[in-house]
């Protein structure tokens, strides 16, 4: 999902780089660059130079009923408007949010969304420490260090607190994190891996307590996907003893990977980064959704070369039927789930298996 | 003797109506008929005025979507964006999503539309229906949609703006006083048919068309569960004097309220119509029973009782008003759809714009226009079914032929209580809005001018008959008349009620006009107009381009107007706030006043209203308001002047006042005052050639005298459903008398043939007809024209003020009254003739033995 | 068949007609009642058939007291037992003759097809053979009282009552009509009262009858 965004803003750009007239002011982006350091509190913010930009948390959760999995995250994307409209409701900066959760009792994903652009105090998202806010959805890292999200709608609701319990994992080298062959093909990235969860999930009119483990990611950018990609799969998983591991692939049409990459941080804090090559998905069952066709490889062999030998895992998911159909908000089709295997829980995305992503 | 016996028997009455319906059809058709054409008339006014009123509400809740709540801006210039965050929190409300809101053009173009700037994601919660569908260049509707969206120079067309246009062409919008040319980025699929809207992003739109900080609406999609009414008193506790919060029904009574007086008018007419049948049912029927007085009476001496005598004459009328009624529906249905595409929903009264309006059946309407045809066809039986069952059958069976006694004196005590009452009830104050009491003393009125038609006839004939006539055959007619006068009365009852129901409206008609020509004169001083066609809102003038205009060599000087819609209440349609180039000193100068202006006192600004304007909002002179204006503005109702151009009313300021309380610099229209000897058409084109340049494109320049041809030709159309009905009034009449005199002379078959015996030659005889004629006729015109000259004092002074809020003064129309007496003397004095011709082929001997 | 008791009536002015008349008609009986005009003759048949009231005294009509009756009730009782004859013949201009027939029985709720093959044949009877489709218009005098004939048969009364019958026609006609009348109500077996002032009418009659301000006497006595 995000990099879904990525897409949507290259679809602005082509579009609005038809309509547009002479004279126009364009939104000046910043560039991703390798040697720039992260600083926090003010990283944990929003980037607005940058075309795109997310809070992506994910996670299992123990709730008296079983396992759930979930999904909260708050994206940041600055179109390309005009950037002399002085009107107070130009498109300067838009958040979008999104919610999932996966219980194996439904069977399928109880999903919800928010998006507005920022403004008038209903929407924004603070450069300074994690702080968004969308309407009645939110998400901020209090001066305990703990980060409070609540999000959800008719269906769910979703109140968590999340305790991270190692310090930041800067992705790439030193948080510049390769997307593609081309150099410019980057963002910045971090992620806060082993967050414990507190908090409580309603479904429907019922609240539990309930508590897990959780995963965010931060990353911001302004440029492309490589332009033969047709989609990605990414994983991030926390692993039982205490280990953090991330890793991702973009593929092409014929479903090779044209990039790959992730890292594997142990509970001590060793940090192996992988190269495209160190990085290797395998299909090992394949679920067909019937409502849109599409064919997932929901059940993953994933295996990472570590400089202690290759480690492989066997990634299978709570329930085949994670997919997530957006198309109705002007989205696309992806499988978004929570899978685990091989002393690792986490969560896979999928996208680009029911049509390319075209730009 | 069981009740059962006692019942009248359907085939004897079948026997009875059809044997009478067979001998006597024109009667029976010419009754049908006026039944037909009151209940087409009400039908018809009920279908157009429903269809365009489905249409308007369809139009508004296009434009509006779907919206649980909607705060609207009181006038064009909106409110402060602010409000927009605060409904947003307030409790219950889900969403809250802002809207720009104008009216516009399409350059060169002068059909307005509405430009809408809409926050796509609030919309999309809200207003769904508005959304657009992104359309790449080559046809596909694309994945992108964030992009287009925000674009902003983007625009998506209803279909019916995008007819004969395609994705990623141009189009140049005018609203709020700018022009923009934009990239047409896709349709707007949930736009109904004939609905022009052009959606924008609202960014966009507030930039492009000068509406920065502003919004003209907030539309509220309320949270589940959360309690409609506390909701609402939350929002409303919110909002500024420039903000209102409206709801579907507020504005379909607002809708409504615009025509309705003018549908109240036509509906009445319509009913008059049907009144004027009913009347016309019950003089067919008195004449029928008349004559059959011997009939009636063998049939109680064979045997049938009361009932059946009654029932007979009542079906007879309840048959002709059914096939009348029926015939009237289908008609009206006819007559609706012709009207609805000749002159449009509102008649060519000029409310309702936009589409021309689908035509929707009403069954309900329907039903009670046939019922109304029906029972208006049995009241008119009713008496004379009463006559046929109380008559004695013994003297009845004696007394063939007319029984008339001149010794009885007509009564005239009836006729002035239904009198005195109807003016009484022409004092009485509007009920809710409508002068129903008006109507009811003009129905009053009538009723009362047709009871005392006897006694009238009597009255107006005395003088003839009081001095001995040299002409027997004049001798005989006055005679007759005089002797007869119940019988001439039930001649007259149809062509009196029509005819004066017709002059009633043809003075008010004419005094209108006169009025409006009068007041037209007044409010036109200047030598030149300037003005555009479409909407005026959608253009201005900056005062840049003012200062452009004024110094066009030849111009002395040159005033400028503006006039924008602000709503003072949220059921009632808004008024217009005008600039008008008026003076403090004198505002008389500029604005027809009626009475004394008052100056107002220091530190408050004066304001004047239209007379609608202070019927409508109760305002008074020398009294303090507050116009709902950024911060509430106090201003003083310094004087009343007389509109007939805006029904809803309109305040006037000065044109600094109104700069200044409005933050409004741009104007609309401006006259020219030129210097002497300047040439007209150079000046025009200089004119022409300052303007800037999507203005002049739609500038008209007009002369007083081509304006007022304009005015008074608008005011002709809006007026053309009135003279049709007043056309088909006349005729109806017409018809009727024609069939009543054809009728009773046609009865006295053995009275010519008597005189015949007795001397009096054929030619003799006809000429006493064609003078009976003639004097039936001219007493038919005077009763109708005084009963009409009151009525029209009614509808002048009671009907108009109350239900469009304007006085007239009273104008005779002295050619038509000519032409309706020539025509109605001349009809029945024609129609005496000819049925005296066809009475007198029949031989003498004969006739005097004829039965019946 | 018809009784009389002690009928008397005044006009309104006050001017007695008749006072105290007594008078029977048995079934089959034929009399005529003659008198100068303004004696009372038509207003006495009046309120025999219930269309105008006595001051006193009791109309019986097969058994049955007007007096007890109302309006509708009278009615009935002419529309089933009574049959009239006018002097104007008083036949509906607009029905065919067959229907100026067979109106009494329609009216009292018979089947109208049978009505008419009634009709018919009376129209045969009174000879007018096969003309039961034309209206009236086309009819001589004496042709439209045949016409009145035969409706006031029509129904099978048991009293006839006819006022001049034979006023408006030529003696030549008002001889065959009159006697139409007598063998047509005879042959029904019908109580029959005719008032007339013609001698010649009269004849024809059983029993022949004046009303004088005595009251009814025989006839020239």
């Amino acid at each position: 999902m995000r990099r879904i965004f990525q897409a949507l803003g290259a679809a602005a750009l082509l579009l609005l780089t038809a309509a547009a007239d002479t004279g126009r002011i364009a939104p000046d982006y910043a560039v991703v660059k390798p040697g720039v350091a992260i600083a926090f509190p003010a990283d944990h913010g929003a980037h607005p130079a940058f075309r795109t930009e997310w809070w992506y948390v994910t996670g299992w959760l123990d709730s008296p009923e079983g396992p759930l999995g979930f999904q909260m995250t708050f994206f940041r994307t600055r179109p390309d408007v005009d950037q002399a409209n002085p009107s107070a409701f130009a498109a300067r900066q838009v958040l979008f949010a999104h919610a999932a959760l996966s219980d194996p009792a439904v069977g399928r994903l109880l999903h919800d969304q928010r998006v507005a652009r920022e403004g008038f105090g209903l929407a924004q998202a603070s450069t300074t420490d994690g702080d968004i806010v969308l309407d009645d959805w939110s998400l901020r890292r209090g001066a305990d260090n703990r980060w409070r999200g609540k999000a959800g709608g008719k269906d769910f609701a979703l109140d968590l607190t999340f305790t991270p319990g190692q310090p930041p994992l800067l992705q790439g080298q030193g948080g510049y994190s390769r997307k593609g062959p081309q150099a410019g093909q980057a963002s910045h990235y971090y992620s806060l891996p082993q967050m414990a969860v507190s908090g409580s999930v309603r479904r429907g009119g019922r609240t539990v307590k309930v508590s897990g483990q959780a995963w965010l990611d931060r990353e911001w950018s302004s440029t492309l996907l490589d332009p033969r990609a047709v989609g990605w799969d990414w994983v991030g998983l926390n692993l039982t003893d205490g280990g953090a591991l991330m890793a991702f692939q973009v593929r092409d049409a014929a479903g090779r990977p044209l990039w790959a990459g992730g890292s594997l941080r142990t509970a001590e804090g060793a940090r192996t980064v992988f190269a495209p090559g160190d990085v290797a998905f395998t299909t090992r069952r394949s679920w067909r959704s019937p409502r849109t066709g599409a064919v997932y490889p929901v059940e993953r062999g994933l295996a990472v070369q570590l400089p202690g030998g290759p480690r492989a895992f066997v990634l299978k998911p709570l329930f085949d039927d994670q997919e997530l159909d957006s198309r109705a908000g002007g989205g696309p089709v992806y499988w978004e789930g929570a899978v685990s295997g091989d002393g690792a829980r986490g969560y896979l995305e999928l996208t680009g298996y029911f049509e390319k992503l075209t730009l | 003797m069981a009740a059962d016996a006692a019942r009248p028997s359907v085939a004897a009455l079948s026997w009875l109506i059809l044997g009478e319906w067979r001998s006597q059809p024109m009667r029976v058709i010419t009754a049908a008929l006026a039944i037909a054409v009151g209940v087409a008339l009400g039908f018809a006014v009920h279908l157009i005025n429903a269809s365009a009123l489905d249409e308007f509400s369809r139009a508004i809740s296009t434009v509006n979507g779907d919206a649980d709540l909607q705060v609207q801006a009181v006038s064009n210039a909106g409110f402060d964006e602010a409000l927009y965050p605060r409904l947003a929190r307030a409790p219950g409300v889900a969403t809250a999503s802002p809207v720009i809101q104008l009216t516009g053009v399409v350059e060169g173009q002068s059909d307005g539309l509405t430009l809408i700037g809409l926050d796509i994601f609030r919309a999309a919660a809200v207003t769904p229906n508005l959304l657009g569908r992104p359309t790449a260049a080559d046809g596909q509707a694309g994945f992108g949609d964030a992009g287009a969206v925000f674009d902003e120079n983007a625009v998506f067309l209803s279909p019916a703006l995008m007819a004969g246009r395609a994705p990623g062409q141009k189009i140049s919008l005018s609203a709020g006083g700018r022009t923009t040319r934009l990239t047409i980025a896709g349709s707007l699929p949930g736009v109904a048919e004939g609905r022009r809207i052009a959606v924008m992003d609202i960014a966009a739109a507030q930039w492009r068309f000068g509406q920065i900080g502003r919004l003209q609406r907030i539309d509220l999609k309320l949270a589940e569960g959360a309690d409609r009414d506390r909701t609402r008193a939350a929002v409303a506790a919110l909002l500024p004097a420039e903000a209102e919060l409206v709801t579907r029904e507020s504005q379909t009574r607002r809708s409504d309220s615009l025509s309705r007086a003018y549908r109240v008018n036509l509906n009445m007419l319509a009913l008059m119509a049907l009144l004027t049948g009913g009347f016309l049912v019950f003089s067919a029927q008195s004449l029928s029973v008349a004559r059959r007085r011997a009939q009636f009476a063998l049939l109680r001496v064979l045997g049938s009782n009361r009932r059946a005598l009654m029932s007979q004459v009542l079906i007879e009328g309840g048959v002709v008003g059914a096939v009348g009624a029926g015939l009237g529906l289908g008609l009206g249905l006819l007559l609706a759809g012709a009207a609805l595409r000749l002159l449009g929903g509102d008649l060519g009264g000029g409310y309702f714009q936009g589409g021309q309006p689908a035509l929707v059946f009403a069954p309900v309407a329907a039903g009670v226009f046939f019922v109304l045809g029906l029972g208006c066809a049995l009241v008119g039986s009713l008496a004379p079914a009463g006559e046929a069952a109380r008559a004695q059958p013994a003297v009845a069976l004696k007394n063939a032929g007319d029984a008339v006694d001149p010794s009885a004196r007509p009564r005239i005590l009836p006729a002035l209580i239904l009198l005195l009452l109807g003016g009484a009830c022409a004092f009485a104050p509007a009920i809710g809005g409508l002068p129903l009491l008006g109507y009811v003393s003009m129905a009053l009125l009538l009723a009362g001018g047709v009871a005392a038609m006897p006694w009238l006839a009597r009255a107006l004939l005395s003088p003839l008959q009081a001095r001995s006539i040299r002409s027997p055959a004049a001798e005989l007619a006055v005679r007759r008349l005089w002797g007869a006068p119940s019988q001439a009365a039930v001649a007259l009852c149809g062509i009196v009620a029509s005819t004066s129901l017709m002059i009633a409206m043809a003075v008010m008609v004419s005094s209108f006009r006169g009025s409006v020509d009068d007041w037209l004169g007044q409010v036109l001083p200047d030598d030149l107009y300037l003005r555009y066609e479409g909407p005026s809102e959608a253009g201005g003038l900056d005062p840049a381009a003012q200062a452009r205009l004024a110094a066009v060599p030849g111009v002395a000087a040159i005033h400028f107007t503006r006039a924008q819609p602000l709503r003072l209440n949220p059921d009632a349609p808004p008024v217009a706030l005008v600039a008008q180039p008026v003076t403090r000193d004198d505002p008389g100068a500029r604005l027809p006043m009626i009475g004394k202006p008052r100056p107002p006192p220091p530190g408050l600004t004066p304001v004047w209203v239209s007379e609608p304007a202070a019927w409508l909002n109760h305002l008074k002179v020398g009294e303090v308001i507050r116009l709902p204006l950024k911060g509430g503005t106090k201003v003083f109702v310094a004087g009343v002047w007389r509109d007939y151009a805006r029904q809803n009313g309109a305040l006037v300021l000065t044109s600094e006042d109104y700069t200044r309380l409005t933050g409004d610099a741009l104007r609309a229209e401006a006259s020219v005052d030129l210097e002497p000897g300047a040439d007209l058409d150079q000046v025009s084109a200089g004119l022409k050639a300052a303007l800037p340049p999507e203005l002049a494109d739609r500038t008209r320049f007009a002369r007083p005298g081509q304006i007022r041809g304009i005015a008074l030709g608008l005011f002709d159309r809006s007026f053309a459903i009135t003279y049709v009905l007043e056309l088909v009034a006349i005729l109806v009449g017409l018809a009727g008398v024609a069939a009543t005199v054809s009728a009773q002379t046609l009865a006295r078959t053995k009275e010519f043939g008597m005189l015949r015996h007795i001397g009096v030659r054929k030619r003799q005889i006809t000429a006493m007809l064609a003078m009976e004629g003639a004097l039936l006729g001219a007493v038919g015109v005077a009763a109708g024209l005084t009963l009409g000259l009151i009525m029209s004092q009614v509808l002048i002074h009671v009907v108009n003020p109350q239900s469009f809020h304007w006085t007239m003064q009273t104008r005779l129309p002295w050619g038509l009254f000519a032409i309706v007496t020539a025509a109605l003397i001349a009809a029945s004095a024609g129609t005496a003739l000819l049925s005296g011709r066809r009475a007198l082929s029949v031989d003498a001997v004969r006739a005097v033995r004829e039965d019946w | 068949m018809l009784a009389l008791h002690g009928l008397t009536k005044s006009l309104p002015g006050g001017r007695v007609l008749f006072s105290g008349l007594n008078l029977t008609i048995a079934p089959g009986e034929f009399v005529a009642v003659m008198g100068e005009s303004g004696v009372g003759k038509s207003t006495l048949l009046n309120v025999i058939a219930g269309l105008d009231t006595a001051d006193s005294g009791e109309v019986l009509i097969a058994g049955t007291a007007l007096s007890g009756l109302d309006d509708d009730g009278r009615t009935l009782l002419r529309r089933d037992r009574i049959g009239f004859v006018f002097q104007a013949f008083h036949v509906l201009p607009h029905l065919s003759l067959a229907r100026n027939v067979a109106l009494p029985l329609v009216l009292a709720h018979a089947d109208p097809a049978r009505a008419l093959e009634r009709a018919t044949t009376l129209l045969d009877e009174v000879g007018l053979a096969g003309r039961g489709g034309d209206y009236p218009r086309q009819l001589s005098g004496g042709e439209l009282q045949r016409v009145a004939i035969a409706r006031a048969l029509v129904h099978r009364p048991a009293l006839i009552l006819a006022d001049e019958p034979t006023g408006n026609l030529d003696p030549e006609t008002a001889d065959r009509i009159m006697g139409l009348l007598t063998a047509q109500a005879r042959q029904a077996g019908a109580a029959a009262l005719i008032v007339t002032h013609s001698e010649k009418a009269a004849a024809a009659a059983d029993r022949v009858l004046s009303l004088t301000h005595d009251g009814l006497v025989t006839h020239g006595r």
